[in-house]
């Protein structure tokens, strides 16, 4: 069954290598110049980069280029830094921009817990006057940003930035009155599950 | 030439088997393929099942398409080919039909065991110690049966094809080996020797070059012997065969780290894995250049021949991917694209451009030829191969498109750079859920076309004799000229040459300054060397490897000598370090009974599949989960959790973020707490009893592996676990969760409570 091998075409004169397997002949062409650049080129590349990063350590490491990166960060973070009081997120708080994006954040990162009513689930009720780590908005600030491990509210400081958490807690605060009575709640009991 | 003229039949049966095998799982692999791909798309289709959920199809679609589909193809090619190359039948009927059996039986047990949870909980090596003790021994009939045959050949020169074939059957076996190394604790179940950083760098040394010695350097040595046959046209260039094989299989090894860049792997061996990733460019293209050179002065047959159209684009696709790969292995690249939908793209323009066309080819040109019989139709051929195209274009174009689109979302930030722009993950899946679709269409298309090979398949061998191919062959001892020593082999100028130039670039590379400018010094002067003798000295070396060629022990040698070069260095410095001072500044606590019979859990699921445990070095990265991984933080971690791909957001810091409740409530029902997610639902958790009396076996192997566990009774083990999950059963019962503490749930979230649980650690010191 093993089809015959077919000469080269006529009108070719490259030579032939002179042995052929199973009637498969081979050419023995020059290695494209291309080619040839662009195998000593990744070499010398590697050569150039072993010596940058490993040898004469003129390149940083992962870790050192991601803490300063960070340091840059935490500046800019303290250089931005908003004011946050009481009475500004009151007012923020009957200001339907920020309470729209506000509304934004809480609805894709809170309402998993808190609930899209804000009545609470897993995580407390956030409408009733009761309040477990204060119910003041600086306080709800705070709570938001640094979290509360130990209860598994995560602190959204770092993922989420002081802006789009002053608008949410302007949303939180728009369910609520200036000056309503605060009462302080030991701890959250869940509703049962529907 | 004397002796008898004597006819050889080849053996051409197993050949068939492999190829209706190969058809075979093609379908079931691809359609399984399918499934998962809609399942990201609708999670209804995990059925809310255990043997039908993603987590543990996922590995099925995996093994079956590279173990089960290329496999098989692998097998018919390489039988068919070699017996034709070297002019033997194969050695032993015997093996050739215990290889074919034994495989398809080691197909079989995975295909029920994956969907059953039994996994080993590492990628492309998920199958159970039994089953991996199979493979070795099947491998080994293959080996054998291979180069029993190459002794016995009448033709005495070894062509490209077979260098291909040597390659592939030697380096497999020592990857397989090497990262299957694990200790029983049961007769289902066992824990990998290696741990945290060092399985992360084995497993990636195995997977990447499972790609390279099982997906491309086999077909490789297909496309030498097949394409060459289909167009009748002479190879393009041996001169490129000696030069791209040698730097290909050379090469390959050192470029696993690539999988593991800007994560807590040593930055010393991330930037062999991506220099040499980039190295790695020309030799594939040597192998594209040569496989579509050889079609010039055939190109009109593209037209009528769909062999050769499979072949062509087989090789374009070859050639595209072995070009991404490179540019994904560069680390700002790959910082983008790491973990997104671009990864599955590219291995899918590997797999179903280079490999299934190859595929194809290599049935629809051997189906004639085994059966004697004309193919049923080249009009459906034709077909396949353009629902194919189109089919592989739309999934690669949408995976393009998905990844880098969720890639830049990720990384996005926005106020001075201080916070993420998209802090949800789920906005980020949700804006790439047309591009999934986009997948499971493109992916249905391309099965279709293998129904339609399928169909031709059936149609063509239906009623058809099988035959066997035949040759005329002078019965004589091959000529005793030529036989090169081991010194021959090894003391030669280019084996020397290669030696030294690796020697000196490894003392540069880590060697003290003394040793390090000898090295430096030693290289170059090898360099020079090497290129001031090249015009003098070529002709001898060329004849000195056709001599190599005439000695298929000695180009054994040599391959392995090629290939466990890379290996060798970058894993044994990371083995022996000592554990304790590879942990960076912290290390891990190591688990409770409980959250280790959680992990296991963890992994019997497959969440590993979509969920990362790896914060990398990089600033979106750390915004969005924390912290960066330290290497200390995985080192007890047996298997190492490292991930490969985020569906869903990486989970190393995901102890205690929420509250118990909270993963009760996700597990019973993703979409309950987190809207839109495309996350399975696992109602069995919460009806299933952990077995916990698997768990002194378990511990006392973990101890074994050097996981600091004190000494323990059976009973103070399960003592600690009871007392651990009533704890949980009661904080869940306070927050309105109702579970008996023996459930698996109460386990699982034990484990994920853990994550990122670690101590500090004052001694510092990074291990090179």
């Amino acid at each position: 069954m093993t089809p015959t091998p077919k000469p080269p075409l006529p009108d070719e004169n490259e030579p032939l290598r002179p042995h052929s397997f199973d009637g498969i002949q081979e050419y023995d062409k020059r290695l494209p110049n291309w080619w040839l650049m662009t195998l000593f080129g990744a070499v010398v590349f590697w050569a150039g980069y072993w010596f940058y990063y490993e040898r004469a350590h003129i390149g940083h490491t992962n870790a050192q280029i991601v803490e300063q990166q960070l340091a840059v960060i935490e500046a800019t973070r303290l250089a931005n830094a908003p004011t946050v009081d009481d009475a500004s997120l009151w007012k923020m708080s009957r200001n339907p921009v920020f309470v729209d994006a506000g509304r934004a954040s809480f609805e894709t990162t809170c309402v998993s817990c808190h609930t899209k009513e804000l009545t609470g689930a897993i995580g407390p009720n956030l409408v009733d006057h009761l309040w477990i780590h204060g119910g003041r908005p600086t306080e709800i600030y705070t709570t938001v940003t640094q979290g509360v491990l130990a209860k598994g509210m995560p602190p959204w400081g770092p993922v989420l930035g002081p802006k789009k958490i002053s608008e949410a807690v302007a949303y939180i605060l728009s369910y609520h009155q200036e000056g309503e009575p605060i009462e302080v709640q030991a701890a959250w009991v869940p509703p049962p599950p529907k | 030439m004397s002796g008898q003229k004597i006819t050889i039949e080849y053996n051409d049966r197993v050949v068939r088997q492999f190829l209706l095998a190969t058809v075979i799982w093609g379908a079931v692999g691809m359609l399984v393929g399918v499934l998962i791909a809609a399942q990201l798309n609708f999670w209804q289709l995990n059925f809310a099942t255990p043997w039908l959920t993603f987590g543990r199809l996922r590995p099925l679609h995996t093994n079956a398409v590279i173990f089960a589909f290329v496999g098989n193809m692998m097998f018919a090619g390489i039988y068919y080919s070699t017996q034709r190359l070297v002019k033997a039948r194969l050695a032993s009927d015997f093996l050739s039909s215990l290889h074919f059996w034994g495989w398809q039986f080691i197909i079989v047990c995975a295909a029920v065991t994956l969907p059953l949870g039994l996994t080993r909980g590492k990628e492309y090596a998920e199958l159970i110690w039994p089953i991996n003790l199979m493979v070795v021994l099947i491998w080994v009939v293959f080996a054998v049966n291979f180069f029993w045959t190459l002794a016995r050949r009448r033709e005495p020169a070894l062509y490209v094809a077979i260098w291909f074939y040597i390659s592939t059957i030697v380096t497999i076996a020592m990857l397989y080996i090497v990262n299957h190394l694990s200790i029983p604790t049961s007769l289902l179940h066992s824990y990998p020797v290696f741990s945290g950083v060092q399985d992360a760098l084995v497993q990636w040394w195995y997977g990447h070059n499972a790609v390279a010695f099982f997906l491309t350097t086999p077909i490789l040595g297909i496309m030498y012997y097949f394409l060459p046959k289909a167009a009748e046209r002479p190879v393009y260039s041996y001169r490129l065969s000696v030069v791209h094989f040698w730097s290909l299989v050379f090469v390959y090894i050192w470029a696993g780290p690539h999988h593991l860049l800007n994560t807590a792997l040593p930055g010393w061996l991330q930037n062999l894995g991506m220099t040499f990733s980039l190295m790695l460019w020309a030799p594939s293209w040597g192998g594209m250049l040569n496989g579509l050179l050889t079609l010039r002065g055939a190109w009109h047959k593209l037209r009528t021949d769909p062999v050769l159209k499979f072949y062509a684009a087989a090789v374009t696709f070859y050639g595209m991917a072995t070009f991404e790969g490179p540019l994904l292995s560069i680390k700002s690249v790959n910082a983008l694209a790491h973990y997104t939908d671009w990864i599955i793209g590219h291995v899918h323009a590997g797999t179903l451009g280079w490999n299934g066309f190859m595929a194809a080819g290599l049935i629809y040109w051997l189906l004639p030829r085994l059966w004697n019989k004309p193919l049923y139709s080249t009009a459906l051929a034709n077909l396949h191969f353009w629902i194919g195209t189109v089919g592989i274009l739309l999934y690669v174009a949408a995976m393009w498109t998905s990844g880098i689109t969720q890639g830049l979302m990720l990384n996005a930030t926005t106020e001075h750079g201080t916070v993420l722009a998209y802090p949800n993950f789920l906005d980020t899946l949700n804006t790439i859920r047309p591009m999934m679709l986009m997948r499971v269409i493109g992916g249905g298309l391309y099965l279709a076309g293998w129904f339609l090979l399928v169909y031709n398949f059936y149609r063509t061998v239906k009623g058809a004799a099988p035959v066997n191919g035949t040759i005329e062959v002078y019965d004589e001892a091959p000529a005793p000229d030529a036989k090169l020593s081991l010194a021959g082999t090894f003391f030669s100028a280019p084996t020397l040459f290669w030696f030294l130039a690796v020697g000196f670039s490894s003392m540069w590379m880590f060697g003290t300054d003394l040793v390090s400018t000898a090295g430096i010094v030693g290289a170059v002067a090898c360099l020079i060397a090497a290129f001031a003798l090249v015009p003098s000295r070529s002709q001898a070396w060329g004849g000195w490897y056709e001599k190599l060629l005439l000695n298929a022990l000695p180009f054994t040698l040599l391959v392995f000598f090629a290939v466990v070069a890379g290996g060798l260095i970058q894993i044994i410095p990371t083995v022996l370090v000592q554990k304790a001072k590879n942990v960076e500044d912290r290390i891990q606590t190591p688990y409770t009974p409980l959250e280790l019979a959680g992990r296991d859990i963890y992994i019997r699921e497959g969440c590993y599949l979509c969920h990362s445990q790896m914060i990398r070095t990089l600033v979106p990265d750390i915004l969005r989960y924390g912290d960066y991984s330290r290497l200390g933080e995985s080192i007890y971690d047996h298997p190492f959790q490292w991930g490969s791909k985020r569906t869903g957001p990486d989970l190393a810091r995901v102890g205690v973020k929420y509250p118990n409740v909270w993963h009760f409530r996700h597990m019973e029902n993703p979409r309950a707490v987190s809207p839109g997610s495309n996350m399975p639902t696992y109602p069995w958790l919460f009806s299933h009893a952990l077995d916990a009396s698997v768990m002194p076996a378990k511990i006392k192997v973990q101890r074994l592996l050097g996981v600091p566990y004190g000494p323990r009774t059976a009973q103070q083990i399960f003592d600690s676990m009871d007392e651990q999950a009533k704890g949980i059963a009661k904080d869940l019962r306070t927050a309105g969760a109702y579970v008996d503490s023996d459930k698996e749930i109460v386990a699982l979230i034990s484990y994920l409570q853990t994550l990122g649980k670690s101590l500090p650690v004052i001694t510092k010191s990074a291990p090179r």
